[in-house]
């Protein structure tokens, strides 16, 4: 497992649920990751052979090309160094050839690369065999470096961390550095070594091993040099850098704040300390920046014309690929060119003015960080990569002091939340002053404008970002808008973070390689639209906003497979370039400016048709709108101006006032010019030496250039194809749907009809059934009366055949006892109904005679109880 | 002053309308979507309280919010209506300030949050509750927390100042501690009680 490299994982526990980076995992992340890890490894071993070979074949040509030239310095560094090296030598064994060669090609370097020399040579004291003892030094541990074979050699990785750490100048403060840290380091034995280790992980551990020793001791870790094979990377950056510092020097921003001069670095140059101060408080209160920059570096860019580096390219592409482990720390602080930005002892000075400041408790005076950042920073300071094991107290005590020092370096900036995240991040790849000046590259240079009070580079940003997206991604767009998304609300946060803590590290890092390698924001945007694209089909399945906040959000969280990240970001954006986006800058910032003018002034900003929001709004809704809304912009321009002068003039005056300075400055340096009309000779020739490369080069760019563009247009196509056939595919499973759904919805109007028809029969049924017991009801009550009236007839019939015998029995005793029963017949003829009345009443009276006793009987049964 | 604030508001409601039309539109009369926007001082305990409310959670160790981040949770009422939280948590910072109208622009809820052991929190609470008043949706809920209440020995802002201010501004008031997890989902139940229904369609 690539974890197990790293010294303070050796907790399984913490293994379980941190990344490679010491990062904490979130839950749902930590299978992905597991799956990731594997992949990761194999690239990480593929990336540092390619990075491997590369800086050898660089070197080799470096040593080819310039060998001659500088055979005599060489020579005496040889001598020197051949001293310091023997145990090295001795210990490494068959190492040592290898060392010859690379050392030869340092000393080469040093004096051709010469920044570092520059740097050496302005400082007062410095000794020119000094500066080449600390090269040795340094070519000594590179060249270890590059071996790489024996890793246990512990007391020799603590050896060759010396020089790089303790190059502050003189020959003597070197040695007492290098005993210092020999002493800490070697305790830590294993730990310490690891600078030397080249296996992928050595920046975490010796930073952490950095950061509680030296902390602790209230020493800040010195400046510490790049290994020298990145030498010549870092001298092709550095040109960035100074040019862009003329530019700006020359151009007066818009923005207006904080404008990093050649002009004013060159002044600092040859300056002492005391001088320093005064500029440092001249730098708090004019809300300009003193931005380090070594004096060679300065005269450098009057030949400015950028050398031709032939293998610019190739360096990109390996850029894209990653950068591996144990060098990302040095090769961004070469990317930024943290050493044209240096001024020596700046940090250090900024740091004791903060103190100072602190302890005669002058707070929000114009000395020492103002207290709302102060307590900004407090408050954030647990809160950054919390329980990340490296930042323990020793770290947040450097995270601490590296934001309070920038704060007092840029005013305009100060604190923005954000930052502690990227101080946080690159002080667990490099020493504290290391990690402040390539925090002061990012925030003063590639991030301009972003983290000021304002935010207003930000926020402009963000209105281009809306328009790319508008213009890449219409259907996403589209369905954002009808879910009621913004895509800003997303992207916003994306943006200022930088990406961290929205990605994974690996991918983080992966796109901060490219970013800072380019030198500007674009990276930043092909990101985001790189998301877009490979997130974008899953999000137009989403039914509501807060479902497609999450799914983006998560997605973006589980972007694991960063190679494919940054493969669609750049290989897929090409178009989105840097002059691109300063176009569309231009195009909208007016209006992010007025919102802010009309903020700061309590105005109703949204009522404003200008507005940002409105702006934003406008998009969704009319894109054609926006168009004329800009020319409405740009129609109040005349309006804007008075804004915009504010913004203006001290820029103007601070700019005037600075290049005054430099003419000083110029006059004052004049003692280094000598040294400088050298380097400037040894540079002409080099450039001349490069020419004929260049040509060459020239035609091999073309020729590639052609081959990725083809390349790009047909991976583009095949995409858009691809991307259409879904579009299509989708479409017609929409309209099959559709279809499907109207044919159900037919048959069940079918069955409801029926349903209804047999509801209503079963109504009517059920009516008739209740219809029908009623009669039948009525029947059964007239069948029983019948049948009651029936039993009445029964009974008086049997009475009737009763009274009848006894009539006949009675005629027949009558007959009997009358002589003449003709007489007597007719008589009793007469009389006979009488009497049978009277026998009736008899008999009746015979046939109760027994009730009444009854009746008698229970009413006394009735009494007597 | 609901009068005066109530014109930009309304302009401002417009260009959010596709959302409160989203929000009210798919949700009915039982379930009910809102976006609800946290503001206030950094550090006050947004983030934590989102984080209890959604994932029952309390980390003493939470990251910086950078812009905003966004959660969702769904609770159930006694009526048997649900009401889906659409929370966007945002940054603190006082310049972050110049981005927060994007998140609450729209929201049908505000929580305005301060730390009951911080009177600066609680003033800025006031200019949180004010920036609403002039440029949030004029029928916006608003609610002002006073967080931290486990802190009660280190209490700085009396819960009668909270009390006072947030019936002047008639808002609902209540104090929680994302901490020990009280009153956090009364905190969001009070609100879900409060929203304007849709009117109950066929
Ligand atoms: N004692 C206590 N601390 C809290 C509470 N809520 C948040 N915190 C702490 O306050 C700090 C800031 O919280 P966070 O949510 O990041 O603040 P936010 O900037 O408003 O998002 C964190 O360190 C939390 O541990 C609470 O209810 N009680
Ligand atoms: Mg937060």
């Amino acid at each position: 497992m690539s974890r197990n490299r790293f010294n303070f994982l050796h907790n399984s526990e913490l293994e379980l649920r941190r990344d490679a980076y010491g990062f904490a995992l979130r839950p749902q992340h930590i299978q992905g990751y597991r799956e990731y890890a594997g992949i990761y490894k194999e690239e990480e071993e593929e990336r540092t052979q390619k990075w491997k070979n590369f800086l050898e074949n660089q070197e080799l040509a470096q040593l080819r090309s310039t060998k001659e030239k500088y055979k005599e310095t060489l020579q005496a560094n040889s001598t020197e160094f051949e001293e310091e090296t023997v145990r090295d030598k001795n210990s490494e064994g068959n190492k040592a050839e290898a060392s010859e060669l690379k050392r030869t090609t340092f000393s080469e370097k040093g004096s051709e690369g010469n920044e570092a020399e520059a740097s050496e040579l302005k400082d007062e004291t410095v000794s020119v065999s000094g500066s080449q003892v600390d090269e040795a030094q340094d070519t000594r541990w590179k060249a270890d470096l590059s071996e790489r074979s024996g890793r246990s050699n512990v007391p020799e990785g603590t050896r060759e961390t010396v020089p790089e750490r303790g190059r502050e100048g003189e020959k003597a403060e070197v040695t007492e550095l290098k005993e210092e840290t020999l002493s800490e380091r070697g305790k830590k034995g294993d730990d310490s070594s690891r600078k030397s280790d080249s296996d992928g992980s050595k920046e975490l551990s010796p930073q952490k091993e950095q950061l509680s020793e030296e902390t602790k001791t209230e020493k800040v870790q010195p400046w510490a040099q790049i290994r020298p094979s990145l030498g010549t990377i870092e001298h092709m950056m550095n040109f960035r850098v100074k040019k862009r510092k003329v530019m700006k020097g020359e151009q007066i921003t818009k923005s207006g704040d904080h404008l990093p001069s050649i002009d004013e670095a060159r002044s600092s140059g040859g300056e002492s300390d005391e001088d320093i101060k005064e500029k440092v408080c001249v730098t708090v209160t004019s809300y300009g920046s003193v931005n380090g920059l070594d004096d060679k570096g300065s005269q450098e860019d009057e030949v400015s014309p950028e050398p031709y580096f032939p293998w610019k390219e190739e360096l990109e592409s390996l850029v894209h690929g990653g950068v591996p482990k144990d060098l990302r720390g040095e090769l961004w602080q070469a990317f930024v060119g943290v050493k044209a930005r240096r001024t020596e002892r700046y940090y250090q000075d900024l740091l004791a003015q903060e103190i100072n400041a602190d302890e005669s408790k002058e707070h929000d005076n114009s000395f020492g960080v103002p207290r709302k950042w102060k307590k900004q920073i407090e408050k954030d300071i647990p809160r950054t990569f919390p329980a990340h094991p490296a930042l323990n107290e020793d770290g947040r005590d450097s995270l601490r002091r590296l934001l309070l020092a920038y704060a007092l370096h840029n005013p305009s900036v100060g604190y923005c939340q954000a930052m502690n995240f990227f101080a946080g991040l690159l002080l667990l790849l490099m020493p504290e002053e290391n990690a402040f000046w390539t925090f002061v590259g990012i925030i003063d240079d590639y991030f301009d404008g972003y983290y000021t009070e304002e935010m207003i580079e930000a926020q402009v940003d963000q209105l281009v970002f809306e328009e790319l997206i508008r213009e890449r991604f219409p259907k996403l767009v589209h369905h954002l808008d009808y879910l009621g998304v913004q895509v800003t609300w997303i992207s916003g946060p994306w943006f200022l973070s930088i990406f961290v803590n929205i990605l994974p590290w690996e991918s983080v890092l992966r796109v901060w390689d490219v970013l800072l390698y380019e030198g500007n924001r674009v990276m930043l945007f092909r990101t985001a639209l790189a998301l877009m694209e490979l997130y974008g089909p899953a999000l137009v399945t989403t039914k509501d906003a807060g479902d497609a906040i999450t799914l983006l959000q998560s997605l973006a969280g589980s972007t694991f497979d960063s190679s494919q990240l940054v493969f669609t970001a750049c290989m897929g954006y090409l178009t989105v370039t840097e002059a691109r986006l300063q176009e569309l800058r231009e195009k909208h910032r007016p209006a992010v400016l007025l919102v802010v003018e009309e903020r700061s002034k309590g105005g109703r900003v949204w009522k404003d048709p200008n507005g940002l929001a409105t702006k934003l709004y406008s998009f969704k809704h009319d894109p054609e709108l926006l168009i004329e809304e800009n020319k409405g912009t740009e129609g109040s321009d005349d309006a804007l101006a008075d804004g915009d002068l504010s913004y203006k003039e001290p820029a103007a005056n601070l700019d005037n006032m600075l290049s005054g300075l430099s003419v000083n400055s110029e006059l004052e340096g004049r003692d280094l010019q000598e040294q400088v009309v050298w380097l400037k000779v040894e540079l002409c020739s080099l450039l001349e030496e490069k020419r004929s490369a260049v040509l060459r080069a020239e035609e091999l760019e073309t020729a590639l250039m052609e081959m990725v563009k083809q390349d790009n247009r047909r991976q583009l196509s095949a995409r858009i194809e691809q991307l259409e056939q879904e579009v299509a595919e989708l479409q017609q499973s929409l309209a099959d749907k559709r279809e499907q759904e109207s044919a159900m919805i037919q048959v069940l109007m079918k069955v409801e009809q029926e349903q209804r028809i047999t509801e209503d029969a079963r109504r009517n049924a059920e009516q008739d059934a209740r219809a029908q017991r009623y009669a039948v009801n009525v029947l059964e009550e007239k069948y029983e009366k019948a049948m009651a009236s029936v039993a009445q007839m029964e009974k008086r019939a049997v009475m009737a055949e009763s009274m009848l015998e006894a009539t006949l029995q009675y005629e027949s005793g009558q007959a009997k006892a009358v002589s003449s029963p003709r007489a007597v017949h007719n008589q009793s003829s007469v009389d006979s109904p009488k009497r049978r009345i009277g026998l009736f009443g008899l008999a009746w009276r015979d046939r109760n005679k027994g009730k009444p006793s009854n009746l008698e009987g229970s009413s006394d049964r009735k009494s007597t109880n | 002053m609901g009068c005066s604030g109530s014109v930009p508001a309304r302009s401002s409601g417009q260009s959010g309308g596709l959302n409160n039309l989203e929000n009210a539109g798919s949700s009915d009369a039982k379930n009910l979507r809102v976006k609800l926007v946290l503001l206030g001082d950094s550090g006050v305990g947004k983030s934590c309280i989102v984080l209890r409310f959604v994932r029952g959670q309390f980390d003493p160790t939470s990251k910086v919010t950078v812009g905003a981040s966004f959660l969702s949770q769904t609770i159930a009422l006694q009526d048997s209506t649900t009401v889906k939280f659409e929370i966007w948590d945002t940054a603190g910072q006082e310049r972050y300030a110049a981005l927060a109208p994007l998140y609450y622009r729209g929201a049908a809820v505000a929580v305005v949050v301060y730390d009951i052991t911080s009177p600066d929190s609680f003033n800025k609470a006031q200019y949180w509750v004010k920036e609403l008043q002039k440029h949030g949706s004029p029928d916006i809920v608003m609610a002002l927390v006073g967080n931290k209440a486990d802190l009660h020995e280190k209490r700085e802002v009396p819960a009668q100042d909270g009390i006072e201010y947030a019936e002047k501004n008639g808002m609902f008031f209540i104090e929680t501690s994302a901490k020990t997890a009280d009153n956090i989902n009364q905190l969001f139940e009070e609100i879900a009680k409060r929203l304007p229904r849709p009117s109950p369609s066929s």
